[in-house]
């Protein structure tokens, strides 16, 4: 039980948050947000940080679990309980073919870069394009649509963190399996990976699966609890980047780094709203930054100068 | 049909113009510059800012060329270090993400300094007709300038010894320095001269109809479609490829709209790398 420590600990420290929040909706909003993009962060860690794939359209995944739950919902009617897992297993069918593809052809991690970006513009001009369906640059109003719960601030924060928690303890599981040890081999050196009977495919083609579905599902429940869904929520610019800076910060391949590594970049982008265009510009100079000074992020810098054992 | 066609090889050279670029410091640098349309964007607001101090608008816009060629040197000589330390994939990746950022950084900062940019140069005269065919002038003066640039690079490269220097480099880094050459210099010349080239499609875009300040990304988007379409290693390829997509794309915007057009170049560059990732139309440079 004590290899989950961590884990408690990220559970409680973030059920009291509502509580330090005092009600205000506001702050409440900011925390949920906060909620979205770490469990956004814990899937890129498995993807980019373990298996090494480059994956550029984290957005564009997110985003069409989320258009398919929510044009579906609208147009047949039926319940959220059917299109959010409809939605769920778009994300990771498509997360499961680029990385499948990417594994076949032999891509290296700029092409896959590329064919992902590519699919980004695409997701995007297609949402732009099937006006019918996506009301185009507007957006379709999601709320009323989903679950009840996912109107109120307090028990959406709530739910955001009971997915947050599954997709860590997914992650955790998967780590400890078999694959973890196959993951860590793989991201040393792929070949020699391959040559002690790795099944690198495999192994490489779950990641993908698995972190887009908790891409997919985080995004269709924030298409309901945002209320709106439009092609600026999910762009790349506001999924993406962030979610890169955070695992940058962070600290990649680490448990909590995903976590802490959100919330700094909440706090960062907190304290930049003030001067609004800006934002982009300290995007900019965070990523330069980071890759180049702060490779290592948070959690290893936690562990060398304070002797934590941090996970 | 004709005019659409002319049309799409005019928008087709500026692609290009782009795009040889990203081929460039691609296949020398072993970076992928992100960044390359902002730098054509940094171009075009030099430029506008020579033309509002009284210049000359011939100078502004040599002036404003030479800015993005200035913007590239103090990139390659500071903000690129970190990735020439390394080689192969690890400098690619650095490589992307550095010209990522600085993407943001530059696209970050014109927007909130010049929210209402726009660059336009106006032509005497406004159309010709040539052959029958009425052409707008500055899509001529446009095509007459890439075509140009174009020769030149192609004598460049073939007929002086910085030529060859750099066509050695670009088969074989290690290669290349056994045999005493200085790749950290002439990498210099080469990302000076694509941001350069950038700066011209930025400044030439004032010539069509106007530069803002929010065309960096799509810019780049482009330029880096008809890279990989021409095969990043191939100057030929992608002037070839630039005009294939411009020729594409302008029938496709006019017969099924702007959003299945754009659609279309992003699949034949997906198609490409899965295909035929040296290029589909790549020769040897």
């Amino acid at each position: 039980m004590k290899k989950y420590a961590d884990l408690v600990v990220v559970a409680v420290v973030l059920a009291l948050v509502p509580v330090l929040a005092g009600g205000s909706p506001y702050y409440m909003r900011l925390a949920t947000l906060a909620l979205v993009y770490m469990a956004w962060t814990v899937a890129f860690n498995l993807i980019f940080g373990h298996t090494k794939q480059l994956f550029l359209c984290l957005g564009a995944l997110a985003g069409s679990a989320a258009y398919m739950t929510v044009v579906f919902t609208k147009q047949l009617e039926l319940s959220p309980w059917i299109t959010v897992p409809i939605g769920v297993a778009t994300a990771a069918g498509l997360g499961a073919l680029f990385s499948y593809v990417s594994v076949l052809r032999g891509l290296g991690i700029i092409f896959l870069g590329i064919v992902t970006l590519a699919f980004s513009l695409i997701f995007h001009n297609l949402v732009l394009g099937l006006r019918q369906f996506t009301n185009g640059e507007t957006g379709l109003v999601s709320r009323g649509l989903g679950f009840p719960l996912l109107e109120q601030p307090m028990s959406s924060y709530y739910i955001f963190l009971g997915v947050l928690l599954v997709a860590l303890i997914v992650y955790y599981l998967l780590m400890a399996s078999r694959m973890g040890m196959a993951v860590r081999a793989l991201s040393d050196d792929e070949l020699t990976a391959e040559l002690s009977g790795i099944n690198v495919t495999w192994y490489k083609v779950l990641a993908a699966a698995v972190a887009s579905a908790i891409l997919g599902l985080a995004g269709s429940l924030y298409a309901f609890y945002n209320g709106i869904v439009s092609p600026s929520v999910f762009s790349f610019v506001s999924v993406d980047i962030p979610v890169l800076i955070a695992l940058l910060l962070g600290g990649m391949r680490t448990r909590l780094g995903p976590i802490i590594g959100a919330a700094a970049f909440a706090v960062i982008e907190e304290l930049v709203r003030p001067f609004g265009q800006l934002n982009v510009l300290v995007y900019g100079v965070l990523l330069i930054v980071l890759f180049v000074a702060f490779r290592e992020g948070l959690v290893p810098m936690l562990r060398k100068t304070l002797k934590l054992s941090l996970p | 049909m004709i005019a659409i066609f002319f049309d799409g090889i005019v928008q087709g050279l500026q692609l290009s113009l782009l795009a040889v670029g990203i081929t460039l410091i691609y296949g020398l640098g072993g970076v992928l510059n992100l960044s390359h349309g902002q730098f054509a964007v940094v171009g075009g607001v030099a430029a506008a800012l020579l033309l509002e101090a009284g210049l000359n608008p011939f100078v502004a816009a040599l002036g404003g060329i030479a800015g993005a060629g200035i913007l590239g040197i103090i990139v390659d000589r500071t903000l690129l270090l970190p990735a020439y330390r390394y080689r192969g994939e690890e400098r690619l990746l650095l490589g992307l993400i550095l010209t990522l950022g600085l993407s943001f950084l530059i696209d970050g900062y014109l927007n909130y300094k010049f929210p209402e940019f726009s660059l336009t140069f106006q032509l005497p005269v406004p159309m010709v007709e040539i052959g029958g065919i009425a052409m707008r002038t500055a899509s001529l003066a446009a095509s007459l300038i890439a075509i140009v640039i174009f020769a030149g690079l192609f004598a460049f490269l073939r007929l002086t010894l910085l030529g060859k220097t750099i066509r050695s480099i670009i088969e074989n880094e290690v290669g290349a320095e056994l045999c005493g050459i200085d790749p950290s210099r002439t990498r210099t010349v080469i990302v000076c001269l694509a941001t350069m080239m950038a700066g011209v499609a930025g400044v030439t875009q004032g010539l069509f109809s106007s530069l803002g300040t929010e065309m960096g990304p799509e810019f780049t988007i482009l330029g880096l479609l008809v890279a990989v379409v021409g095969g990043v290693r191939s100057i030929n390829g992608t002037l070839a490829a630039g005009i294939l997509l411009g020729v594409v794309n302008a029938f496709a915007s006019r017969y099924v709209g702007a959003y299945v057009a754009y659609i279309i170049l992003l699949s034949v560059a997906m198609a490409t790398i899965l295909v035929r990732p040296a290029g589909l139309l790549a020769r040897f440079t």
